[in-house]
């Protein structure tokens, strides 16, 4: 038998993990033990609740109350990884520099980012938005018609990016892609892109920006990039949306085309 | 480093040899610069040219095949046979003046070419041009020094040349070699490439206490164990060199043996086991004596050692301040030269940016200086937290010792493996994991990086130490109880040899021949072989703890994240878990401590240094593989330089505080009576004293006791301190000194620098007022009725230039103090002010006066922080 002396010599190394990674602990618990537990209570899934709170808190037709009220709910109820008000500054920054006519997104999970996206096009400017969960697409459809942007500015595909991808020149008549910003599952970040170079819909200057590239990461992804000669690209380190300790980035790409 | 680069590029240039097939790839790749060379002896050029070809393609061919040694005779006679066809030709002393002169002509581009190569690193030519021209350059000496020497002279030149070039050959061959014949270097360069030089420090560390160790192994194993095997008496001869009766069953088992006890404990390893006669052997070997000089030159020699290398490395890293230029040090000293790593640049680059950053951040940071009350709170906070840790480790630890105690009196056997290795796995658990502990802790505080790691460091330091002395407390209260033991055991002997004498007497008086084997002979507790026991133990339990920590904590978590990420939900490797880093500072620390503790115990038990050799051999590979392995470059990589004379002054804290105990042992506590070299004596420091009495002459032991007088060993302790004291003192007085004149350095430097720049102002001022009047007259000419605003500038502007002459007359002597030095900074905007105030037209002026002025005052205020 071990005795009590040297059990309790590991109590440092307990402390230590528990004040470490107190931020993971946190994480673990309103991601995956709260969830789990309001979906049993409720019956409903995490996004159907989102958006019951975001359709009683915020104002229709107003972007910037809708955004607010998802990070309401986010921060203090609830976690879902949407890409979260310090991050989304980064993108509303790029959009605006960037000016794009034809943005693709992957992965509109519940339309947060949609919005955000949106909300910072210039006129004219059209917008798909790739969801393969149908009761997710349906949601985020409700979001996007609750900030008032109609079918021209917002297109949602509900299909996995895989199978949309290689039909967007032919179904949608796309020629060129001038931002894509890639928030799906991490592990099809590097395949994506891939088929995104494949089809040609990537011009000279077209950007690509990736979210949550350090966590949980898409080492791929990265190590590709590196690779590749193809892209001029950094990675904007930021801390992981609604959670203060967790590391994350986003990699901003920038399409140098085949020489 | 630069003979290293000498060498590899005197290598390039053999091979250059080689590869320079012919002389018109080498005009194409580099033309005028050969010209200009040649266009110095232009004259007879061409006809020498054709000639040099010929010669340079012959001796070429000569090199394929032979060495170059032999294409010199042949050149030679291949002079002597040109010499002849041209008496032949001319029969003329005029071809041999003209053959004098171009030797001389030779001889001048040779001596050009020397220049050049000379002076070729203050050369402003692009890189790869310096290196073609060295290229160049060097081959044609080499082709020509050795035909250079005239008539007679010549052969033996040629010689003297061809040996220089062997002689130099050799050296480097040498130096080679004796960089081959360093231990481990290849493995440290490699490590030293992937993870840059700090953890390469720890490995060069670990290497450098191989060799203090080898070295302290050579000494007890050559001085003390190998004399007593060989020449000492035999196990089995008397009681302490036997295993007693009660365990001789169980002295062979692997459990006993682990634990240093049955015939491992009655053997050489201990002090226990030998013998306090006077002189062993053929040799007449003194035992005690070596025993005990050994035990006080190995304290010795490290002291030595350990004091010679830090100031040597204090002479080496000169008297760099870092805090003066904060910033121009980040410029251009960061980056580490010796990455040879891409992933490891990376990180570099990221560290650097990032530092570059904080720095800024700090800068702005001490400006600013808010919420002094939290972060003093917070420091003090963890401060307590931290004392609360070490006060609650010292009290686990006191408590496993107390109840070891307990255990031992009850008799180790009635108790479990874990409960008799309880105080070595306290210690090393409590060792590992509190480090880490203070590392979270220390997050709470906001150091800077640096002064973390030095808290870091302190209070890990205060923490083993602590560990340590604990330990020590508690060994000297069982060498208290031991001595009680060995009392009334004493007692107890005499009784009993006394009632088996009577008893034999009674028996028969004729035959006191009886024999009583030594295993069965009651023995004294022997406290010393205890104290060397426990050493062992503990030396032993902390390696298999170091060696279980880094298979579990890096290989198997490696492993883990290696494999199970084709399969787990977020990434790994570069999320959570992730690879681990390699932990210098406690690597550092653990390394000291343990050869404090081998300082401690090599004493009582010659074997430790064995075993430390042993240990740091094993942990050499083990760990120069495990960083190669299973660790990832550290995500700050720092450099090591500064930190070398860190390690070794807290090793010398180590060595000093661990020798106290051991020292503290020998003086107060008498040897155990039937055990170990020094027994029967009163004190162990006794057998010097023993030795001068019998062994010298009168005479010397007289002089010795009259050196050791008290009257005059004090004066001469005096005259000691008072030297140390006058040392210091100068070596202070030329620290100040140096940093005077680094000081008038700097000042001359900024004062040359406003200089010029002042003067590059006046230039582009006296240019704008050119073209202004050029303007102006332009103007008037075609506009003639001269604005008053216009002549309201031009007074102006007048004013403002005679502002900066001011200035100018102000900077040529040396201002004395900053405040001085700050004048024109404080002075020079008010001028614009005024201008800008009086016009509502800020374009007028000539744009410099806005933009360099500022500039100009902030040098010296940026380079003053």
């Amino acid at each position: 038998m071990v005795s009590p002396a040297i059990a309790l010599a590991f109590l440092p190394l307990l402390l230590t993990v528990i004040i470490k990674y107190r931020y993971y602990f946190v994480l673990l618990y309103r991601a995956v033990l709260v969830r789990t537990w309001k979906d049993c209570v409720t019956g409903l899934t995490r996004e159907e609740r989102a958006y019951q709170y975001v359709l009683t808190h915020a104002t229709p037709g107003d972007p910037d109350s809708i955004l607010d009220a998802f990070d309401v709910w986010c921060s203090k109820v609830e976690f879902i990884s949407n890409i979260g008000p310090k991050k989304g500054k980064i993108l509303d920054r790029l959009l605006m520099e960037q000016r794009p006519l034809t943005v693709l997104e992957l992965g509109a999970h519940c339309g947060y980012s949609t919005v955000r996206i949106a909300r910072s096009l210039p006129l004219g400017a059209r917008l798909y938005s790739i969801e393969m969960d149908q009761r997710n697409a349906a949601i985020a459809e409700k979001i996007i018609r609750l900030a008032g942007f109609d079918d021209d500015t917002v297109e949602l595909i509900v299909n996995p990016s895989d199978e949309v991808i290689p039909c967007l020149r032919s179904d949608y008549n796309l020629e060129r892609l001038d931002f894509v910003f890639m928030d799906h599952w991490k592990k099809c970040y590097l395949p994506d892109l891939q088929m995104l170079e494949g089809s040609g819909l990537l011009g000279k200057g077209s950007m690509v920006l990736a979210d949550n590239v350090l966590f949980p990461g898409a080492p791929k992804f990265l190590r590709y990039l590196r690779k590749s000669g193809l892209y001029e690209w950094k990675i904007h380190r930021a801390t992981l949306e609604y959670s203060k300790g967790i590391r994350d980035g986003m990699a901003e790409l920038v399409y140098l085309g085949i020489k | 480093m630069p003979r290293d680069s000498l060498i590899t590029s005197e290598n390039d240039i053999d091979v250059g040899l080689d590869l320079a097939e012919d002389e018109d790839v080498l005009a194409s790749e580099e033309g005028h610069e050969r010209e200009r060379h040649r266009g110095k002896r232009r004259d007879g050029d061409r006809e020498k040219r054709k000639r040099e070809k010929r010669r340079r393609k012959e001796a070429h061919r000569a090199e394929e095949g032979e060495d170059e040694v032999q294409t010199r005779p042949e050149r030679r006679e291949r002079g002597k046979r040109k010499r002849a066809k041209n008496d032949q030709e001319a029969k003329g002393r005029e071809k041999d003046e003209a053959e004098e002169q171009e030797l001389e002509k030779l001889k001048e581009a040779v001596d050009d070419r020397k220049k050049l190569i000379q002076g070729l690193r203050g050369k402003p030519f692009p890189m790869k041009k310096k290196l073609v021209t060295l290229r160049e350059s060097q081959e044609f000496v080499e082709k020509y020094e050795g035909a250079l020497g005239k008539g007679k002279g010549r052969k033996l030149y040629a010689y003297k040349v061809m040996m220089t070039k062997k002689w130099m050959k050799f050296q480097r061959d040498f130096e080679n070699f004796k960089t081959a014949c360093i231990p481990w270097e290849m493995k440290i360069k490699e490590i030293e490439s992937h993870f840059g030089s700090s953890v390469a420090s720890y490995f060069i560390f670990l290497r450098w206490m191989y060799g203090i160790n080898m070295i302290l192994f050579g000494l007890t194993f050559g001085l003390v164990m190998v004399p007593e095997a060989l020449m000492g008496r035999p196990y089995g001869s008397m009681p302490r060199k036997t295993v007693p009766r009660g365990e001789e069953a169980s002295a062979m088992d692997f459990a006993v043996l682990w634990d240093f006890g049955g015939y491992a404990q009655y053997s050489v390893l201990f002090y226990g086991f030998y013998n306090n006669q006077r002189a062993i052997g053929w040799l007449k070997f003194r035992m005690p004596l070596s025993y005990f000089l050994v035990g006080v030159g190995t304290v010795a020699y490290s002291y030595m050692v350990v004091i010679r290398t830090m100031a040597r490395n204090a002479n080496e890293s000169g008297v760099g301040d870092d805090n003066s230029f904060n910033f121009s040090w980040k410029m251009f000293t960061s980056w580490d030269y010796l990455i040879g790593n891409p992933e490891t640049a990376d990180n570099k680059f990221a560290s650097i940016t990032t530092s570059f950053k904080e720095a800024i951040l700090e800068e702005q940071e001490s400006h600013k200086d808010d919420n002094i009350h939290l972060t003093r709170f917070l420091r003090v906070l963890a401060n307590f937290l931290v004392l609360c840790c070490l006060a609650g480790s010292g009290y686990l630890i006191y408590f496993v010792v107390r109840r070891s105690q307990k255990f031992a009196l009850d008799g180790l056997e009635n108790h479990t493996w874990w409960e008799r290795n309880e105080v070595n796995m306290v210690m090393s658990l409590l060792g590992m994991f509190c480090p880490m502990l203070f590392d979270v802790i220390s997050a709470l505080e906001n150091y800077h990086p640096r002064v973390a790691l030095q808290w870091q460091l302190g209070r890990i330091f205060a923490l083993f130490l602590g560990n340590l002395y604990t330990f020590i407390i508690a060994l000297m209260d069982e060498i208290n109880l031991k001595r009680e033991e060995e009392k009334i055991i004493k007692f107890n002997i005499t009784m009993w040899e006394v009632s088996l004498y009577n008893g034999t007497v009674s028996e028969n008086s004729t035959a006191p021949s009886i024999t009583i084997h030594p295993a069965d002979v009651p023995r004294g507790p022997c406290w010393e072989t205890m104290v060397g026991q426990e050493f062992v133990r503990l030396i032993i339990s902390d390696t298999m703890t170091t060696y279980i920590t880094l298979l579990i904590g890096d290989f198997l978590r490696a492993v883990l994240v290696r494999f199970l990420n084709y399969c787990w939900c977020w990434d790994l490797e570069a999320g959570f878990p992730s690879y681990s880093e390699f932990d210098v500072s406690g690597n550092v620390l653990g390394l000291i401590f343990n050869q404090g503790m081998i300082w401690m115990g090599a004493f009582y038990a010659p074997c430790l240094p064995a075993l430390n050799v042993l240990r740091l051999h094993v942990s050499m590979y083990l760990q120069c593989w495990a960083v190669m392995c299973c660790n990832v470059p550290q995500e700050r990589v720092f450099k090591a330089s500064g930190s070398n004379n860190f390690y070794m002054a807290m090793l010398l804290v180590i060595l000093f505080l661990s020798t106290l105990p051991a020292i503290y042992t020998i003086v107060t506590i008498p040897p155990s009576f039937d055990c170990g070299p020094f027994s029967g004596k009163n004190r162990m420091f006794d057998v010097i004293h023993e030795t001068l009495e019998s062994d010298f002459p009168a005479w010397f032991s007289k002089v010795f006791s009259y050196a050791s007088n008290p009257g005059l060993v004090l004066p001469f302790i005096l005259l000691m301190v008072l030297a140390i004291y006058y040392l210091q003192s100068t070596s202070k007085s030329y620290r100040e000194a140096n940093v005077e004149l680094k000081k008038k350095l700097q000042t001359q430097n900024e004062e040359n620098k406003r200089k010029n720049k002042r003067a590059a102002l006046k230039a582009q001022m006296d240019l704008e007022e050119a073209r202004k009047t050029a303007s102006q007259t332009a103007e008037q000419q075609k506009n003639n009725n001269a604005s008053l605003q216009d002549q309201e500038a031009d007074e102006e502007e007048d004013f403002s230039s005679s502002q900066r002459l001011n200035h100018g007359k102000n900077g040529h002597h040396p201002p004395p103090t900053a405040g001085d030095r700050q004048l024109p900074a404080s002075r020079a905007p008010a001028p614009r002010t005024y201008h800008h105030g009086n016009h509502g037209a800020p374009g007028y002026l000539p744009g410099f006066s806005r933009q360099s002025e500022p500039r100009m005052c902030r040098v010296p205020s940026l380079q003053r922080h």
